[in-house]
């Protein structure tokens, strides 16, 4: 298992006022406990300047959108379990995560941590223009 | 205030100038120095701060609330509560089951916040009269409230598990019938369905569930006279098409749609449209004018169905 975690950026307007942004977000953040602990992610709320600067950074182009490893991969498309899985695999940054993540295949979302792992992603936290969110 | 040329433009129809709605939301909260949390569960501020901001905007028309828990919240979903933004859903009931299985019922005017809108439409209602401004009702569309009631599960069953699907987005295209039904009880001259997560999925997925759910509540509201909408949110370009043909008097769309692709599909099918000032661009973070900005909008749009709004 390797140390360092999946990178995944989630793109929004504000996932609390925008319900698109916001099941988008919820997308990552009821994935199962087993994936959890392989990723590291966070809202970019473009209401505020950093994630105006995040957007530039990973070339976004529309809202919301889920970047995996800084790739633009979910643009206005809120994702099936599978493919986020798939797309979370191909994207491992070893080959045991990858192997490990495509084992999760089947288990679908889990949400009785949502609001807990909402909550640690920053999620309708920095919605302000002077949010930090670095 | 005009608000018989802004039903004219919802209508599709010609216009001597293009009307305009601020959907203001919370933003009429925060001209009145309250909390959104505290205006949204008080019918009398609530009135207030949409007949202030009614004024104060000089609007054409006016939404009594842009708040899309408020179904979710009369069916059973707990609310997380913010000063300065809507309520968020913070559980599902249909999570693993179906609404029927956990026994969900159909919303009466006692359940939830439904209260607290008729009062504070009574009081709006005849103060916005005055100014002839129109009061619009909005509620949460089929597939936005189907997300709040199975959580994002529900975007993965619209292919793996679809009778699961089809039976949670039918109680809420049912839900909506009824809130729609309120809203015309309340006197509202403008209800619209807001379905801001139809634009995150395929136009089949949109045929399959979202338009066949809407149509219930476009009866209610057509049935009682009054003018219908569809608001849609984000890069909705593969279901504009589908959006045009739901049966409603018109759409509206948000900031990131070219306005003219939009004003175009909107003359091919007869229906009018709305938007879409750059919310986030110009009027949050500066970024563009709000000046350019809004003379690009108001120059796309015409004066043929379309309303001037913030998208």
């Amino acid at each position: 298992m390797a140390d360092r975690k999946l990178k995944i950026d989630v793109l929004t307007l504000d996932s609390v006022q925008c319900a698109a942004c916001g099941y988008m977000m919820e997308s990552i953040a009821a994935l199962p406990k087993d994936v959890q602990e392989m990723i590291e992610y966070k809202e970019w709320s473009i209401k505020n300047k950093d994630s105006v600067a995040k957007f530039i950074e990973l070339k976004g182009k529309v809202l919301p959108t889920i970047c995996i490893e800084e790739d633009l991969v979910f643009e206005s498309i809120i994702p099936q379990y599978e493919e986020l899985i798939d797309e979370m695999a191909k994207r491992a940054p070893s080959q045991a995560m990858k192997e490990r993540l495509i084992s999760l295949r089947d288990v679908g979302f889990e949400f009785d941590k949502l609001q807990e792992n909402l909550a640690k992603a920053g999620s309708g936290l920095s919605t302000r223009t002077d949010s930090e969110r670095k | 205030m005009a608000k018989q040329m802004l039903i004219d433009a919802y209508r599709g129809k010609r216009t001597a100038k293009a009307p305009w709605v601020p959907y203001a939301g919370v933003h009429c909260a925060f001209l009145i120095n309250e909390p959104a949390d505290k205006m949204l569960k008080d019918a009398e501020l609530l009135a207030k701060g949409v007949v202030n901001a009614a004024k104060r905007y000089k609007a054409d028309g006016m939404p009594l609330l842009f708040d899309l828990s408020v179904e979710a919240n009369s069916v059973g979903c707990d609310l997380k509560w913010w000063g300065d933004n809507v309520p968020s859903v913070t559980n599902h009931p249909c999570s693993s089951q179906t609404p029927a299985q956990v026994g969900l019922k159909m919303p009466t005017k006692d359940s939830g916040r439904w209260p607290v809108i008729y009062e504070a439409a009574k009081i709006a209602k005849p103060q916005l009269e005055e100014i002839d401004c129109a009061m619009m009702g909005l509620f949460c569309g089929p597939l936005t409230l189907a997300s709040h009631l199975a959580g994002v599960r529900i975007f993965t069953d619209v292919y793996k598990h679809k009778d699961f699907a089809h039976e949670v987005i039918k109680f809420a295209g049912q839900i909506g019938a009824v809130a729609a039904q309120f809203y015309a009880d309340m006197g509202c001259d403008i209800i619209a369905i807001v379905d801001p997560v139809a634009s995150q999925i395929k136009s089949a997925t949109f045929k399959e569930f979202v338009a066949p759910n809407c149509k219930e509540a476009i009866k209610v509201i057509h049935d009682a006279g009054k003018t219908s909408s569809f608001f849609i949110c984000g890069d909705a370009t593969k279901v504009m098409e589908d959006v045009c043909q739901l049966g409603t008097h018109g759409f509206a769309i948000d900031e990131q749609l070219n306005l003219v692709f939009i004003r175009d599909l909107a003359r091919k099918y007869g229906v009018g449209f709305g938007g879409n000032l750059k919310l986030t661009l110009a009027l949050s973070l500066g970024l563009l004018s709000s000046r350019e900005d809004a003379i690009v909008s108001l120059a796309a749009g015409g004066q043929h169905g379309y309303t001037f709004a913030p998208g």
